[in-house]
C-alpha cells in the first residue's frame, strides 16, 4: 500500500467531498415540489444576498430541503465517525454508535420528555442529549477496571445498560398514551423530518456543527495513536502512547457524537456500523484517513438515503432509517464479497 | 409573528445560500441546458394552476386562530384551497359539501370514493411536506387521532397554517366539524350539518336511554388483542349506541389479556372491518374455531358484530355507524322501524339506509356519498 501522505488524505477527502456535493445537488433538485435547477440557483442566490421573498420556492428550498440536507450531513457524519471510534475503542468490528447504550439513554430521555412536556419546543432534543450524557457517564463508571477503560468490560457494561434502558422504554411504551407515542415510534426508526426547535435555524445548525467539529476533531487528534493501539495496547504503551488518555478521549468523543446525532434525528441504523467498514475496504485501515472519510461517507449515505426515501414512494415518505437498512446491507455484502475474492 | 418568521428565514437563507450558491452556480452551468425545458414547464404550470399566487397573499385578510392543540396561526378569511391530512377530515369536508375547496388529501382517504381522485400528499403519518406546499393550500387540516405533531410544526414553521383538531367525544367531533365549516367560510352549512347529526344522536339517545347498556368488547386489533380506553371517541361513540366497553383503561389503545376478556364475558364482540360480507362470516367462523375465543359466551351465541371502519374515524359518517351498531345491539328497540333492512345487510354495511330521511342540503350530500359508497361496494361484491 502506498504511504499515507497529507496530500493523499486531502485528495481522497476532496474526491469524497465532490461526491457529497453531487449528492446535495441531487437532493436539492428532486422532490414532490417541482423546481428546475435554474430556479434553485436563483432562489439560493437571492437568499444569499438577502433578497429572498416568501415565495413557495423559498419555502421549499430554505424551509424544507436545505434544513433536511444540513441535518442529514451532520447526522451521517456524526454517526459514522462515532462508529469508527467505537470499533477501534472496543476492538470489535460489530461495534456501532449504539452498542454502548447511548442511543437507548437518549431514547429514554426523549420519551420522558414526550410524557412530561409533550408540547415544549426543543424539550425532546434536550432530554435526549441529557439521557445520552447520563448513559455515557454510567457506562464509563461501570466499564472501568483497575482505573482503566477495559474494552471487554466496557462492552459488557454498555450492552447491559442498553438492554436495561430498552426494557424501560418498552415498559413506558405500553403504559403511556397519546400522540407522543406516535412521535416516539418515528424517533426510534430514525427520522429527519422534525423541524429545528428554534426560529433561529442558522444558530441551531451552527451550534450542532460546532459540537460535531469539536468532538470529531478531538477524536482525530488520537488517530495516529489509535493505529498503534489497534496493533495491541501493550505495544502501543511501550511506544509511548498514553493508552488510558486516548481511550478516554475516543470514548467521550464518540459518545458525544452519537448523542448529538440521536438527539436531533432518532436512531438511524446501519450507517455508523457499515460506513466505517466500507471506507476501510476502499481506503485502508489507517485512522488518519478513516475518520475523515467515514465522516464524509456517512454524510453522503444519509443525504442519498433521505433523498431516495422521500422520492421512491412519493408522495409518502419512507423514514431515512428504513432506507439506510434497505440499501446499506446489499452494498456492504457486495463490497465484502469482492474483497474476499 | 409573521415578521419574526421573515427575519429568521432571511438569516437562514444567508447561511445556507452563502455555503451553496457559488458551488451550485458552477454546477448549474452543466445542467442548465438539460433542465431548461423542465424549468419552462414549471413556469407555465405556476401561472396556470395557481389560483392564489403567493405574491398576493400578504394583501389577503387573515384572522388569528388557536387550534385545539393550542397552536396559534393566521388563517386567510377567504380559504379557497384546503389540504386534509386524515380520512375523517376529508369525509367532513365532503359532508359539508365543500369538496370544491379540497385541493388534496391523503392516500388513506377512500370515503367518499371521489376522495380517491384528489391529488394525494402521502400517508397521514408520513406526508410529503413539499407535495403539500405544491398544492398551494390556504389551510391544512390535521387531527391528533392520526397525524404527528412534527408535521404540523414543520408546516407552521414555513408559514403554512395547519389547524389541528383533537376530538375525544362525539361532542368534540361535532364542534370540530362546526369549526372546520367556520374556517372554510361555511358556518351555515356547518351549523345545519351539526344540528342534523345532533338530532339523530338525540333521537337515538331517547330510544335507548331506558335500555340496559350492552357490554361489548371493541376489538381494534385481534392479535395481539388491542381494545380502546375510556378517553377515546370510540368509547363515547359506543355509549351513544347504547353500549359500554368492558375494558377500563386509561391508555387509549390498551393491549388486553384474553384472560380478562374471559373473566368479563362481553355481551357482544364488536369488530371493525372493511371486509366483504362473505369474509365477515368467515371471520366469525374463525373466532368460533379459535381456542379461548370459541369459549366466549358472545361467540357461542353469535353475538359478533361487524361495525364499519367508519367507527374508527371521528367524522360525520361515524353517526351512521353508531345508528347501525345501535340497531344491531338493541334490535328489540328498533324492531318496529320500517326502515330496517335485512339483518345480514345491516351487519355488513353499517349505516347505509338506516337513517331518518335527510332534511338539509348537507345531509343530502352525506346520504349521497353513503349511497356512492354502497354502489362501490356492491360493484366490489359483484366482482
Amino acid at each position: 500500500m502506498r504511504p499515507l501522505t497529507p496530500s493523499r488524505i486531502l485528495s481522497i477527502c476532496g474526491l469524497l467531498a465532490a461526491v457529497l456535493f453531487a449528492a446535495v445537488v441531487i437532493s436539492l433538485r428532486v422532490g414532490a415540489y417541482p423546481i428546475g435547477m435554474r430556479d434553485i440557483v436563483i432562489t439560493l442566490f437571492n437568499g444569499a444576498i438577502g433578497r429572498g421573498d416568501t415565495s413557495e420556492f423559498n419555502q421549499v428550498i430554505f424551509g424544507l430541503r436545505l434544513p433536511r440536507i444540513a441535518l442529514g450531513i451532520l447526522v451521517g457524519a456524526a454517526l459514522s465517525t462515532s462508529g469508527a471510534g467505537f470499533q477501534a475503542l472496543l476492538r470489535n468490528p460489530l461495534a456501532d454508535p449504539y452498542v454502548l447504550g447511548v442511543s437507548s439513554g437518549a431514547a429514554l430521555g426523549a420519551m420522558l420528555s414526550l410524557i412530561i412536556a409533550p408540547h415544549t419546543v426543543g424539550a425532546i432534543q434536550l432530554a435526549a442529549f441529557v439521557g445520552a450524557a447520563a448513559t455515557i457517564a454510567a457506562v464509563y463508571f461501570l466499564g472501568r477496571r483497575g482505573g482503566q477503560l477495559d474494552s471487554a468490560t466496557l462492552l459488557l457494561a454498555g450492552i447491559i445498560a442498553a438492554s436495561f434502558l430498552s426494557a424501560i422504554i418498552i415498559f413506558l411504551l405500553t403504559l403511556v398514551n397519546g400522540p407522543g407515542l406516535r412521535s416516539m415510534t418515528f424517533w426510534l426508526m430514525g427520522d429527519l423530518t422534525a423541524p429545528p426547535p428554534t426560529q433561529n435555524v442558522l444558530g441551531w445548525f451552527g451550534f450542532l456543527y460546532f459540537v460535531f467539529i469539536v468532538a470529531a476533531g478531538a477524536m482525530y487528534t488520537t488517530s495516529s495513536d489509535l493505529n498503534l493501539i489497534l496493533t495491541g495496547e501493550q505495544e502501543a504503551g511501550h511506544l509511548g502512547v498514553n493508552v488510558t488518555r486516548v481511550k478516554l478521549v475516543v470514548y467521550v468523543a464518540a459518545s458525544v457524537l452519537t448523542g448529538l446525532a440521536v438527539s436531533v434525528s432518532g436512531t438511524i441504523g446501519y450507517v455508523g456500523l457499515l460506513v466505517p467498514h466500507v471506507m476501510r475496504m476502499l481506503f485502508g485501515t489507517d485512522y488518519r484517513l478513516l475518520i475523515p472519510t467515514s465522516a464524509i461517507g456517512g454524510a453522503i449515505v444519509i443525504v442519498l438515503a433521505d433523498t431516495l426515501g422521500r422520492t421512491i414512494v412519493a408522495p409518502t415518505e419512507l423514514p431515512v432509517g428504513a432506507m439506510t437498512a434497505l440499501a446499506g446491507a446489499p452494498v456492504f455484502i457486495y463490497l465484502m464479497r469482492r474483497r474476499i475474492r | 409573528m409573521r415578521g419574526n418568521i421573515l427575519a429568521v428565514s432571511k438569516a437562514k437563507r444567508r447561511f445556507f445560500a452563502s455555503a451553496l450558491t457559488l458551488a451550485c452556480g458552477v454546477f448549474a452551468c452543466g445542467v442548465r441546458n438539460a433542465s431548461a425545458a423542465d424549468v419552462r414547464s414549471q413556469h407555465d404550470a405556476a401561472t396556470t394552476t395557481n389560483p392564489a399566487p403567493q405574491t398576493a397573499a400578504n394583501k389577503r385578510a387573515v384572522k388569528q386562530v388557536t387550534d385545539e392543540t393550542g397552536r396559534h396561526m393566521a388563517i386567510p378569511l377567504n380559504v379557497q384551497r384546503v389540504v386534509t391530512l386524515a380520512p375523517n377530515l376529508t369525509e367532513t369536508i365532503y359532508a359539508l359539501g365543500l369538496d370544491g375547496k379540497l385541493a388534496g388529501d391523503t392516500t388513506y382517504c377512500d370515503i367518499p370514493p371521489a376522495a380517491k381522485e384528489k391529488p394525494h400528499i402521502g400517508s397521514p403519518q408520513e406526508p410529503s411536506l413539499e407535495a403539500i406546499v405544491a398544492l398551494h393550500p390556504d389551510l391544512v387540516l390535521a387531527t391528533t387521532s392520526i397525524n404527528r405533531a412534527e408535521t404540523a410544526d414543520a408546516l407552521l414553521k414555513i408559514g403554512v397554517p395547519v389547524y389541528t383538531s383533537d376530538p375525544h367525544t362525539m361532542a368534540g367531533m361535532l364542534s370540530a366539524t362546526a369549526t372546520i365549516a367556520d374556517l372554510l367560510g361555511a358556518s351555515e352549512q356547518g351549523a345545519k350539518l351539526v344540528a342534523a347529526l345532533q338530532q339523530r344522536l338525540d333521537t337515538l339517545h331517547a330510544a335507548l336511554q331506558d335500555q340496559p347498556m350492552a357490554h361489548v368488547l371493541f376489538v381494534v386489533w385481534e392479535d395481539p388483542l388491542i381494545s380502546i380506553g375510556q378517553n377515546t371517541f370510540i368509547a363515547d361513540a359506543l355509549r351513544w349506541a347504547g353500549a359500554e366497553s368492558i375494558i377500563v383503561a386509561s391508555q387509549n389503545w390498551p393491549q388486553v389479556s384474553m384472560e380478562e376478556v374471559v373473566r368479563l364475558q362481553p355481551d357482544y364482540i364488536v369488530l371493525t372491518s372493511d371486509h366483504l360480507e362473505a369474509e365477515t362470516h368467515e371471520h366469525v367462523d374463525n373466532l368460533r374455531n379459535r381456542p379461548t375465543w370459541s369459549e366466549l359466551r358472545a361467540v357461542k351465541l353469535g353475538h359478533v358484530v361487524m361495525a364499519s371502519d367508519e367507527f374508527t374515524r371521528p367524522s360525520p359518517g361515524l353517526v351512521d355507524a353508531i345508528e347501525s351498531l345501535a340497531h344491531d345491539l338493541h334490535p328489540e328497540v328498533f324492531s318496529t322501524s320500517a326502515a330496517l333492512p335485512a339483518p345480514n345487510f345491516s351487519l355488513r354495511i353499517v349505516g347505509a339506509g338506516l337513517r331518518p330521511a335527510p332534511t338539509a342540503a348537507n345531509a343530502r350530500t352525506l346520504s349521497q356519498f353513503v349511497r356512492e359508497r354502497l354502489n362501490n361496494e356492491v360493484s366490489t361484491c359483484a366482482r
